[in-house]
């Protein structure tokens, strides 16, 4: 498979020891993660085996590359999607899977050993409405991941709604970029809601259940340069709109 | 077109989208999209698709990724015109 992103032997060889030390470490901070949400912070995810079986049957459709493009509430929605669709010792032994994640370099990579705690937990870290170049850099680094068998996690909406719901007024430019320049790049939209997350927050509250719902497409445009990267921006944040109705008329019917 | 059309033609595409109204009164080559006219770096996209459909060109994404400031646009649309 071609490599769209042109990273210098010298960045690929930085991801490729990224990724074997955090391999490595990942026998510890993959169920201390999940020991941490479910336990000390007693989340729950609702019907997670059928979630992951779900989630298992989708990749085993193909093995071309996966982005998966998730709505964001919370601080630690990313560490929860992922234990949301791998659980703890499945993602140990699929370590691929594990997505690689950005989080917003101000919020968790600002000191040293939380800086040391991003690079070991598969995170590159970005600044969010940074210099072009440095996000390019970033959106580079993840189409290498994602063409070398590696997923990766991107908020669609960059940051948390400030609405409680997806906004498409301030989708993320570089999620349809990435999607339309990694060949056969498939999106797997993940829908994740606190039940009582009302709106946007540091943390779930705690004891908290989780809905997640998962689907998988691949986005497609006729279009050329950045028209395309937006169409597919557009069509990821189309179907978590829908993902979004979806659990919220479930909701209504319930209550 | 001269680089002064295209400098005047870059201020009022920019102008929906600045927040700072002020800062775009004074805006000359050196001023930056972002933290001086303090346009949101979602809608940076949104602009340069506007300077596609004006200039009838089109830019790749990795050809954005040099846009900073007001005359790195000019230069830009002044390279995709020639």
């Amino acid at each position: 498979m071609t490599d769209p992103s042109g990273l210098s032997r010298r960045e690929r060889l930085a991801l490729f020891l990224q990724r074997e030390v955090s391999r490595l470490a990942s026998w510890f901070w993959i169920p201390a993660s999940a020991f941490t949400m479910r336990y000390l912070l007693g989340y729950r995810i609702r019907n997670a085996s059928h979630l992951r079986r779900r989630f298992r049957a989708m990749l085993r459709e193909s093995d071309g590359p996966v982005l998966i493009c998730s709505n964001h509430l919370t601080m630690v929605d990313s560490a929860l999607v992922a234990w949301a669709l791998g659980g703890t010792w499945w993602s140990v032994f699929n370590f691929r899977w594990v997505p690689w994640n950005l989080p917003e370099t101000r919020n968790f990579a600002s000191g040293g050993i939380s800086q040391l705690a991003v690079w070991l937990t598969k995170c590159i870290p970005i600044r969010r409405g940074g210099r072009r170049q440095d996000v390019s850099t970033i959106i580079r680094r993840v189409q290498h991941l994602l063409t070398h068998g590696e997923t990766a996690l991107i908020f669609a909406e960059g940051g948390r709604s400030r609405t409680g719901r997806v906004q498409t007024d301030s989708i993320a430019h570089g999620m349809g970029r990435i999607a339309s320049s990694v060949a056969g790049c498939r999106a797997l939209c993940v829908y994740l809601r606190g039940d009582r997350q009302s709106s946007w927050s540091a943390l779930p509250v705690i004891g908290d259940s989780f809905y997640v719902d998962i689907d998988m497409f691949q986005p497609t445009s006729e279009r050329s340069g950045m028209r395309r990267s937006r169409d597919f921006a557009r069509q990821i944040a189309d179907r978590l709109v829908s993902m979004e109705e979806k659990y919220f008329a479930r909701r209504q019917r319930s209550s | 077109m001269t680089r002064e059309e295209i400098l005047a033609k870059v201020v009022e595409i920019v102008r929906p989208f600045a927040k700072d109204k002020d800062a775009l009164e004074t805006a000359g080559l050196g001023t930056n999209i972002l933290d001086d006219l303090k346009v949101n770096s979602a809608r940076l996209v949104d602009v340069i698709l506007e300077f596609e459909d004006e200039f009838d060109i089109e830019v790749e994404d990795e050809d954005a990724d040099s846009v900073n400031t007001i005359g790195d646009a000019v230069d830009l649309i002044e390279a995709k015109l020639v």
